[in-house]
């Protein structure tokens, strides 16, 4: 993708020029870019996304819309400015959102926490703002967020799991483990999906905003408490499950408060279903490597990881089991 | 092989040159890029040390031998069919934890509650 092309497409998506002024990241789906908007009322600073994935999941029409609907409820989300699933001259999909002040880097945000009581203070903001997400009517979000219930969930893990080609015989027990368990159903609401310390801007004041909302989905609110409270997302600091800033008692509390209503045993089966999600996740893009689809050193390394959300899983199923 | 150094020593002085002298020589991505070579050859080295772990447990859980991919196979479709053996879960808690071992020491030393 040219500069100056990106520009020009942008500059007609904003209706304004628009300097291209760095790179926040270049994922593997996405490149995430400053820009400076030149509006008559003088220079704002946005954030462009630009999808540069072969497989979009959903139009990013449709992300957009989700994040203005959920921003006007009370979420804490970047304001959308404009999205279109062509830029012009580009072809790519691409949402130009306002930039939220903050830091967004995990070990930043850790660091800058001057003691614990402020990141329980983040979790509590953080179960506050999940159960204001929850409490959306689900019908309400567009058509292209799919259903995941529990039982959709393994049903889909499971097809992922066949499409890495080998045995793992680790995974396979959790996914059968999960199936034999699931929690009971309940009406499911508007899910992030990934929300956890790396997708959220925190400053000094703490949680600015929710980022990334690109696998949102109709699900089982536990399925975001699960995710947040995840090993991966702790950066060694077990003794703070949420993020590693924050008390899960804290993050259920700020979440109550809100109107959530937290369930542990759902909570707990979450956590090992997205346990197995991940550890797929991380196995298929090291097949990525393996199949000659990427040559990315990262995505190579990602085949070691796995080890760590195999006994995340089983290591879940064996205390709840207990 | 008969070579010196072995490979286990080879990839644990690769690490040390790379933690050592090129990560502090580098910045950004590509330095992002060399820790995780480093650590790729430590995770080498100590893989070398215990290969052939994974084969043994699944041959003792499955009560005969055989290919490493053709045991963790035949046990795959049991656990999907609900047939595995009734120590499967142990057994392959024991297999991840040896192997976590190896790519990230120290994470399965969890509390134990």
């Amino acid at each position: 993708m040219e500069p100056d092309a990106a520009a020009t497409g942008l500059s007609e998506l904003a209706g304004c020029p628009v300097t291209i002024t760095g790179a926040a990241s270049l994922g593997a789906q996405r490149s995430t870019l400053f820009v400076d908007l030149e509006r008559s009322t003088g220079i704002e600073s946005a954030v462009a996304q630009i999808s540069t994935g072969a497989v979009e999941t959903r139009p990013v029409t449709a992300e957009a819309a989700l994040l203005t609907l959920v921003g006007q409820r009370g979420v804490p989300v970047p304001t959308v400015y404009a999205a279109t699933d062509e830029l012009p001259g580009i072809g790519l999909p691409a949402m130009i959102v306002s930039r939220a002040r903050g830091r967004t880097i995990p070990r930043h945000i850790l660091r800058a926490l001057p003691d614990r009581g402020a990141g329980d203070d983040l979790a509590r903001q953080c179960g506050a703002a999940l159960a204001v997400l929850h409490a959306i009517p689900p019908n309400e979000a567009p058509q292209a967020f799919e259903e995941v219930s529990a039982t959709r969930f393994v049903e889909l893990q499971t097809e992922r799991l066949e499409l890495l080609g080998r045995p793992r015989p680790a995974i396979r027990y959790g996914l059968h483990w999960l199936a034999e368990n699931e929690p009971a159903p309940v009406p499911l609401s508007i899910v992030h999906g990934d929300l956890r310390n790396g997708n959220i801007v925190v400053d000094d004041s703490g949680l600015v905003a929710m980022l990334d909302w690109e696998v949102a989905q109709r699900s089982d609110p536990m399925q975001d408490l699960a995710w947040l409270c995840l090993r991966t997302w702790r950066f060694g600091s077990d003794d703070r499950p949420v993020g590693g800033f924050g008390r899960l008692d804290a993050l259920v509390e700020g979440y109550e408060a809100a109107g959530g209503t937290f369930r542990v045993d759902a909570f707990e089966w979450w956590t090992a279903a997205r346990c197995a999600w991940w550890a797929i996740g991380l196995a298929a893009q090291a097949l990525a490597f393996t199949a000659g689809r990427t040559d990315a050193i990262m995505l190579a390394a990602s085949g070691r990881r796995v080890p760590e959300l195999e006994f995340d899983l089983l290591d879940q199923i064996r205390r709840i089991d207990h | 092989m008969f070579d010196d150094p072995d490979a286990v020593t080879l990839l644990e002085a690769m690490a040390t040159t790379l933690s050592d002298s090129v990560v502090p020589a580098l910045s950004g991505g590509v330095q992002h890029e060399a820790r995780i070579v480093a650590n790729l050859c430590r995770i080498l080295a100590r893989e070398l040390a215990e290969s052939g772990a994974d084969r043994d447990m699944f041959a003792a859980l499955l009560g005969h031998d055989g290919q490493l991919a053709d045991l963790a196979a035949e046990l795959d479709r049991l656990i999907a069919s609900g047939t595995g053996p009734p120590n499967t879960l142990a057994v392959l808690l024991a297999d991840v934890t040896r192997r976590a071992e190896i790519t990230k020491p120290g994470y399965t030393f969890t509390d134990g509650t």
